[in-house]
């Protein structure tokens, strides 16, 4: 499984479609910190919540690399659909950490966040905060990206379709006062919690969101998979 | 490994594709999968190989190692030749060491040495069937699944399919392929699997083993010759033009 996952990113980086993503992710990173300083936290709060539709469109782009046949020579040589699947998922993980690492980086290159007062510490607690409302996005964005990948969708219409669909209801879903946040992953409450401030009961009761709303996505993608080779 | 009653459409209402499959190949056996155009030989193939899953009834008994050689290989990844079955080897569980033996035999066997560095994209088809055929050989097949294995091969190639083939049953593996060329006259004593509007009729191998033997003749006396082979009971394939002469 894990030579699989190797030759999936070789094949990303190597035919260079990581090329697109990393520019919509430098993009959107510079407008949202070319309006001035902000305060690290809640900066990374808001940096998590665009970079969700850049992480699934990067898993997409990852999956779609592999030929069909490919795709399916890999089960055959695997011997396994699971762990060809899985593979695919590590993968894009794999590829979506790389992403988060330069979401992260990118406001203390260019100067856009505040450092905190208290020092390096602080900003050391910061970023880790900002590390994890990241890796919030991340598994609902693998598993959305995986669900609107050639392999399930068939079309690039559809593959489209399900990804902008899912991006904006994970917006539109999310925000206060909606009549079905458990319906999309907790990305604009995990926002609210960084800028607004929550308790650790807050914070835990959205990982358990994000990790159950992850799990049955990546369930779904792996049974549309299993006769979707 | 056996198939049992077998069903397989590839959507919710759609025609079904296969319908009742029962059938069987016995370690060491050889199945040619015949066929029209559009019959369904390479979904059968794959059912066998486990890229698809039957809609209805069951595959069982699929041995641990699968070898498929699918009808067209997929050239347009970003790999060189040695760094893709480098790759393959390494999913099939081979340490290094191991991957790079086999990869070096097939690519020695195949023909494929001026090839190692090259990238599969910019390779001709035939030599894209030869990594084809490769990748599914690096680690001794239980089972090998050859869709069509001898488009677009060379002919010294096309000579080495047989033997392969034969060299897996021997070792107790059991083989398919499908062919509409019929070059599958080159596996005398091979079961014969007929697909038809969905169905499959199965014919065990023929009891007396059959050759191919190549005769060159005068060209005055060919009608002849060919008489006289068939008069003798033999089965004249095809007569051709010979090359280089």
């Amino acid at each position: 499984m894990i030579a699989l996952t190797r030759m999936r990113l070789h094949g990303f980086v190597r035919t260079g479609r990581a090329v697109a993503p990393l520019i919509a992710a430098l993009a959107v990173l510079s407008i949202l910190y070319g309006g001035g300083q902000a305060e690290t936290v809640e900066a990374y709060g808001v940096s998590a919540l665009v970079a969700f539709p850049v992480l699934a469109w990067q898993t997409k782009i990852l999956l779609d690399v592999e030929p069909d046949v490919q795709r399916r020579l890999a089960r055959v040589t695997l011997g396994s659909a699971a762990r060809e699947i899985a593979a695919g998922l590590l993968a894009a993980a794999t590829a979506g950490l790389g992403t988060i690492a330069v979401a992260l980086a990118v406001p203390w290159v260019f100067g856009g966040v505040k450092g905190d007062a208290s020092g390096v510490k602080g900003d050391a607690v910061s970023i880790l905060i900002g590390l994890a409302v990241h890796l919030l996005a991340l598994g609902p964005a693998v598993a959305l990206g995986a669900l609107s990948s050639r392999a399930v969708t068939r079309t690039a219409g559809m593959g489209a379709a399900v990804l902008v669909t899912g991006s904006v209801l994970a917006i539109v879903l999310g925000l206060q006062g909606s009549p079905a946040p458990w319906l999309v992953p907790p990305l604009m409450a995990a926002t609210r919690l960084t800028t607004s401030g929550g308790t650790t009961r807050t914070a835990l009761t959205l990982i358990a969101h994000a990790t159950l709303w992850t799990a049955a996505a990546a369930f779904a993608y792996a049974r549309l998979r299993r006769n979707r080779a | 490994m056996h198939l049992d009653d077998v069903w397989l459409r590839y959507r919710r209402g759609g025609p079904w594709v296969l319908q009742g499959v029962t059938a069987r190949v016995d370690p060491g056996g050889i199945v040619v999968v015949l066929g029209r155009n559009g019959a369904g030989k390479s979904t059968l193939l794959q059912l066998i190989a486990g890229v698809l899953r039957p809609t209805r009834g069951r595959v069982n008994d699929r041995p641990a190692v699968v070898g498929w050689v699918p009808e067209r290989f997929p050239a347009d990844q970003p790999h060189s030749v040695t760094g893709y079955l480098r790759a393959m080897a390494a999913m099939r569980g081979l340490g290094s060491a191991a991957a790079t033996r086999a990869v070096d035999e097939w690519v020695h066997r195949l023909g494929l040495g001026g090839f190692r560095d090259v990238k599969l994209p910019e390779l001709s088809k035939g030599t894209a069937q030869k990594v084809g055929l490769a990748q599914a050989m690096l680690a001794p097949p239980d089972l090998l699944i050859l869709d069509e294995p001898w488009e677009g091969l060379d002919a010294a190639t096309r000579d080495l399919v047989p033997e392969i083939v034969l060299e897996v049953a021997a070792r107790g593996g059991s083989v398919l392929v499908s062919d509409h060329r019929g070059e599958t006259v080159r596996l005398p004593g091979a079961a014969t699997w007929t697909v038809a509007d969905g169905t499959l009729t199965t014919a065990a191998p023929e009891t007396g083993q059959r050759c191919v033997v190549e005769v060159a003749v005068d060209a005055a006396d060919l009608a002849g010759a060919v008489a006289r082979l068939r008069e003798q009971g033999h089965h004249v394939l095809r007569v051709r033009e010979e090359v280089g002469s």
